[in-house]
């Protein structure tokens, strides 16, 4: 290699020729402008969905996927140029990207068929009057069991997984609000705490169910579930359901010390590139049509109230999917918590997970 | 037209390294001083602190956990890896090249792919449990997958050829004369082995575990997908700086502080190989 730099009189031609090897690097693909850049949770987005509307609206979706609340916001901040039209964050994350600037207040006169949706999650507690999102998927967070492996244990309460009779064979979601959620249940407390010092005693809590931990997933569990690789831990009730039509002895129970339940929402970016793309993205996923046929693809609950005629009946009377009202009492719906607690949540998570 | 590609493929690699290895990592290095501030990726203001944060109890477990996975799975690839790659070396032309296109073939694929292989042969319902329980060896499935042991498997089976190239070049090129020297002096061949063959392959060794050392503490995906996501691994700790506490200048503290590491692992070992090299030459 010595050789090419030494010969003084091919100095330029190097020159020139490092110039072609950096521009290449720099080479922008063209712009395309009939895209929708969608962010959002894996699972959550029926692959069907996104094929009929590319069919019926010939827009291309640049889809992508993350697994944590965190992965999206870190990627939106990391980067001042917007490059996603539609995400899907959680409730209490679209109270904090409101607050931040980082999403831009919806025309609800773009969006048709806005009226599909359940009045009840409309103006939910993370956006009060309901300018910034639109709910996509519900979930309620619970209680999984294999009876093949445990027949006739009594396992109606979280505080129950702290048995040692489960070591090494829990499942955890990984995510720090979820698990941390089960950690203030269990002691009484809201899961939306602000309170330091019951986070502390929360983590406590946590760390004394650290032997009974055999793994955290959140983004493959059906197929965990199928495959008996995990026989109890927490589960969203749409993986248990998936899980329990093809394992028939998976039971999901929604615990008596009460649950939370999390709804997920697409919102449009600051700036996002693509912004009328993203509005007849919205419009279409808010059809009636379409939100039951991501329901009956992912078991996803819908806020759509228009979709459940669509639906066969057993998926509608599902009690693991559209718990009963009395059920539904017992769950806090999940809301923002201010930065100290999220910090206190974000560094015991770290230490939960290095023990 | 010759040289113009020669020119042409040095800039590209040159540039690649340049804009891929070194800018991005006086990147980091930058990032390492600033302060970390929840709203913006960092604030232009100096600070030592992400460095001092580093000296707590707990990154310090997870470093030495690190550190001792990482030394099982060096360990391991070194005494799979060298005897291989001393066999590889005694074959014929052809049969070494054929050898090192199937050590080289599950590369074809990617990692992640593998990794997800690897926990379908794992997993409790999964290929080696099934066999085993099949010729009764075992009557009740072995938890293998997210524990530290497949974390171990898995690293050991994605870095074996980083460790048996580098020994396997210096083998290839070894002075079999040496060899029939000692032969002729009356050593025995366990003596060779020990005296003559593995002393002058420490380079290759050494190569070796350089290569498989640094990416055995940083592969976070193998532990999050066969460890169950427990952080096990240096890397898992960085990943979780960056993406999950959103905290980058001491994601990129840690980063170079393990680069550190390994460089001054390399410097130790360059420093005495010059001496040991003169010290050979002075013999012959």
């Amino acid at each position: 290699m010595k050789r090419f730099f030494c010969r003084g009189g091919s100095r330029a031609a190097l020159k020139k020729w490092a110039w072609v090897a950096l521009s290449l690097f720099c080479t922008v693909a063209m712009a395309d402008d009939n895209v929708v850049n969608v962010f959002a949770w894996s699972q959550e987005v029926s692959p069907k969905v996104i094929r009929q509307f590319q069919k019926d609206t010939g827009i291309r979706v640049n889809f992508s996927t993350f697994d944590s609340n965190e992965v999206l916001y870190a990627k939106m901040k990391a980067s001042k140029q917007a490059q996603y039209d539609v995400v899907e964050p959680s409730s209490y994350y679209i109270t904090r990207m409101a607050r931040e600037n980082m999403i831009e207040k919806l025309d609800l006169s773009k969006l048709s068929n806005y009226k599909n949706l359940n009045p009840a999650f409309t103006h939910p507690d993370y956006d009060p009057k309901g300018e910034y999102s639109i709910p996509w998927v519900l979930g309620l967070t619970g209680i999984f069991v294999n009876r093949k492996y445990y027949p006739d244990d009594k396992i109606e309460k979280w505080t129950d997984l702290w048995s040692p009779k489960y070591r090494d064979s829990l499942l955890l979601l990984d995510d720090p609000r979820e698990v941390f959620n089960v950690g203030l249940l269990t002691l009484g407390y809201s899961p939306n705490e602000n309170n330091l010092q019951h986070l502390q005693k929360a983590y406590q809590n946590l760390v004394a169910l650290l032997p009974n931990v055999r793994l955290y997933n959140s983004s493959s569990v059906p197929s965990m579930l199928i495959d008996e690789d995990v026989t109890i831990g927490m589960a969203w009730n749409a993986d248990a359901y998936k899980a329990s039509l093809q394992n028939p002895d998976i039971e999901f129970i929604y615990p008596k010390d009460k649950f939370v339940i999390w709804v997920d929402s697409f919102v449009i970016p600051r700036n996002a590139p693509h912004r009328d793309n993203a509005y007849k993205f919205l419009n279409y996923v808010l059809q009636a049509k379409i939100a039951a046929l991501q329901v009956t693809e992912t078991f996803y609950p819908t806020a759509n109230q228009a979709a459940l005629a669509y639906l066969p009946a057993k998926l509608a009377n599902s009690p693991v999917i559209f718990p009963s009202d009395a059920v539904l009492k017992q769950g806090y719906f999940q809301t923002d918590i201010d930065d100290n607690a999220l910090d206190a949540i974000s560094r015991y998570w770290d230490l939960l997970k290095l023990q | 037209m010759k040289h113009k590609f020669q020119y042409f493929s040095v800039g590209l690699i040159a540039g690649w390294l340049c804009v891929f290895g070194l800018l991005s990592f006086l990147v980091m290095v930058v990032m390492s001083f600033l302060q970390h501030d929840p709203d913006h990726i960092a604030l232009w203001h100096f600070t030592l602190q992400n460095y001092v944060d580093l000296f707590n109890p707990i990154f310090f477990t997870i470093f030495l956990k690190s550190f001792y996975i990482a030394f099982m799975v060096t360990a391991a690839c070194l005494l799979l890896g060298y005897p291989f790659a001393y066999i590889v070396s005694r074959f014929p032309e052809r049969l070494q090249n054929m050898a090192l296109l199937l050590l080289l073939l599950p590369f074809w694929t990617s990692s992640v792919v593998r990794a997800y292989a690897m926990m379908s042969l794992l997993k409790t319902k999964g290929l080696l449990n099934t066999a085993l329980l099949s010729m009764g060896l075992i009557h009740e499935p072995l938890q293998i997958l997210f524990t530290n042991t497949a974390v171990t498997i898995g690293l050991i089976y994605n870095l074996l050829p980083f460790m048996i190239l580098p020994i396997y070049v210096n083998l290839e090129r070894f002075d079999v004369s040496l060899i029939e020297a000692a032969k002729d002096l009356g050593a025995k061949y366990t003596t060779i082995f020990r005296k003559v063959i593995i002393p002058l392959s420490i380079p290759g060794i050494l190569g070796g575990c350089a290569l498989v050392f640094l990416p055995a503490m940083t592969l976070f995906f193998i532990s999050d997908l066969l460890g169950g996501a427990k952080a096990l691994l240096l890397g898992n700790l960085i990943e979780s700086q960056f993406l999950m506490a959103n905290n980058w200048p001491r994601g990129a503290a840690t980063s170079v502080l393990l680069t550190a590491i390994m460089a001054i692992g390399l410097l130790v070992y360059k420093f005495k190989s010059s001496n040991k090299g003169i010290h050979y030459e002075a013999v012959i």
